[in-house]
């Protein structure tokens, strides 16, 4: 297979994380996430799936060197990951709107480049390019409360973008949105991703949106976080986000995934029920 | 013009022309209705609108005490305000400028002090017990042993004026540089932000919002501390006009410095009111005051 044969930008082997209980909890420990393992190839776009609490954005931000893990490795181009020490080539998208909200879209899109001191012409050109991509001119003025949550998530894709990361980490970033942003967003990252090709990895629990983006979706299994499954996406691509949705191989793709994450939803649905 | 504004708008006239003619007139009544105007409305001490106002005229070196005319520009207003070094324009001067330079260190002393504090939980730990005693001690007690070490000219007054600031806003700032949203400093370092980045990016300009919150009651404070400065010891200045007009049993002297000051205050909260919701420009408008 073509991407097996491709070098490997995320390795990930015998992950493990423990939280302490929450309240108190008696110096009880949950295990979040038991000894997770997958390889991402060059070029991928990955979708790491699994019911809410499953520890899939713990993966992510172990990746991400936000959170240290208790046991495992991860490597990034054959480096390994240490925490706190974020890798240059890798860019993160997070859930929640981090935009700074005393800058304004711009400003904000602008921000990793101020910080690489890049001469402000060509700050200024690159910054006029990402928001035409994004689909934000006439906004570039307009400070982050003046705008609905699918545009702030936009201006937030690109501030990460522009810094041109090879390798794309992104936590449930349509999370927050309503069902018609969410595929307004879908065909957006599509279409800029479908010219650049960057290494993804996109945690969610929204099976349609893992089938709709990506070229493999890594199941996981509810809490302790373990990879249940791994399935490869075949669509064609460039893929039209609203149009796949409607194609017979959608449908049973999103089937037999379904069953297989129903399972997982069921045992999370359980555990919470127990405790 | 809605019909509610202009309800408001003659309700306070109204008010304030009553109070004025009250103030004015009613002492002459005190002898017939001796409930309608009590002892305190002697003029011996609040004085009256138009004694206030020609005493105005000529600690302004606006009109001799012969009733003569000095305007601006005339010799007689030149040969007046050189005359008399704590006119009412030269008080005003020194009393503002020091007022600034008071608020100016005070809000950057306690800016720096309560990001440095808040961002350190080290030195927080430490400083607790030192600043919570310092905090409990009435700042305005500590004005004589100023004017004591630092003379009776400006430096003791701006000194006083930014004591009395730099806890305000070093309590804001502190709140503030704590409170910074851990989510926004994750975002700044995986743009790759420097240490310092960090600091000068992300929180610094987001504790701004906390310490611009508390400016408007910061200047307010420094004109207390320069008045306060001004009475025990000065050599210029409004509160130093007031002492003056005291000593001379002079209440009309006393009120026109207090209108002054009234002014000058006025000024100075609209002033830092306008530049706060400036700085504030990225919030919505209803949460730029808080």
């Amino acid at each position: 297979m073509s991407v097996a044969a491709s070098r490997s930008r995320i390795d990930v082997k015998g992950l493990r994380k423990t939280f302490a209980a929450p309240n108190g909890g008696g110096g009880r420990e949950v295990l979040a996430v038991d000894n997770a393992s997958f390889t991402i190839g060059d070029g991928e776009f990955v979708a790491l799936l699994g019911p809410s609490g499953c520890g899939k954005s713990t993966i992510l931000n172990m990746v991400a060197t936000l959170i240290t893990p208790n046991g495992g490795a991860i490597a990034v181009d054959g480096q390994p990951v240490v925490p706190g020490r974020p890798m240059r080539q890798v860019g993160y998208v997070f859930q929640k709107d981090t935009l700074f909200p005393w800058r304004t879209v711009e400003d904000n899109i602008g921000y990793a480049l101020e910080l690489a001191k890049v001469p402000v012409e060509e700050r200024r050109q690159r910054v006029a390019e990402a928001i035409r991509l994004a689909g934000l001119e006439g906004f570039a003025k307009f400070y982050p409360f003046s705008l609905s949550g699918g545009m702030r998530q936009r201006v937030s894709l690109m501030r990460t973008l522009i810094t041109q990361p090879e390798i794309l980490l992104m936590d449930e970033p349509f999370g927050a949105l309503d069902t018609h942003t969410k595929l307004d967003m879908h065909s957006v990252l599509l279409s800029l991703w479908e010219k650049t090709r960057q290494t993804v990895l996109f945690v969610t629990h929204d099976l349609g949106e893992a089938l709709t983006l990506s070229d493999r979706v890594i199941l996981m299994s509810a809490r302790p976080g373990r990879v249940k499954d791994d399935f490869r996406i075949d669509f064609p691509r460039p893929r039209n986000a609203v149009a796949l949705r409607e194609t017979p191989e959608y449908a049973n793709l999103f089937q037999r995934i379904w069953h297989s994450l129903g399972e997982e939803f069921a045992k999370s649905h359980g555990a919470q029920e127990a405790s | 013009m809605s019909r509610r504004r202009a309800t408001t708008l003659l309700w306070q006239l109204a008010i304030g022309v009553g109070f004025l003619v009250y103030w004015q007139y009613a002492w002459d009544l005190h002898d017939k209705v001796p409930w309608l105007v009590p002892e305190l409305f002697d003029p011996y001490f609040v004085s009256k609108p138009s004694d206030i106002f020609a005493q105005f005229l000529h600690l302004g070196c606006l009109q001799t005490v012969k009733g003569e005319w000095t305007l601006p520009g005339s010799a007689g207003f030149a040969a007046c305000m050189s005359k008399s070094e704590n006119n009412l324009w030269a008080a005003t001067y020194f009393t503002l400028v020091n007022t600034l330079w008071g608020f100016a260190w005070g809000v950057s002393i306690g800016f720096a002090l309560g990001l440095l504090l808040g961002r350190s939980d080290r030195l927080s730990e430490i400083f607790y017990p030192y600043i919570t005693a310092f905090n409990s001690v009435p700042r305005i007690a500590l004005a004589p042993i100023i004017i004591l070490a630092f003379g009776i000219g400006d430096a003791s007054k701006i000194v006083t004026a930014l004591l009395v600031v730099v806890f305000l806003v070093f309590f804001n700032t502190f709140e503030g540089a704590r409170s910074v949203d851990r989510d926004h400093i994750n975002a700044a370092r995986l743009l790759g932000a420097s240490e310092w980045q960090v600091t000068r990016t992300v929180i610094m300009p987001s504790t701004m919002a906390w310490l611009f919150a508390s400016l408007t009651p910061a200047v307010s404070f420094a004109l207390i501390g320069v008045i306060v400065g001004e009475f025990i010891g000065a050599e210029h200045g409004i509160g130093r006009m007031i002492i003056e007009a005291e000593a001379r049993g002079e209440a009309s002297g006393m009120m026109v410095a207090v209108f002054v000051l009234a002014t000058v205050g006025t000024i100075l909260s609209a002033g830092v009111l306008k530049l706060q919701r400036w700085l504030l420009r990225w919030r919505p408008a209803e949460q730029r005051q808080t």
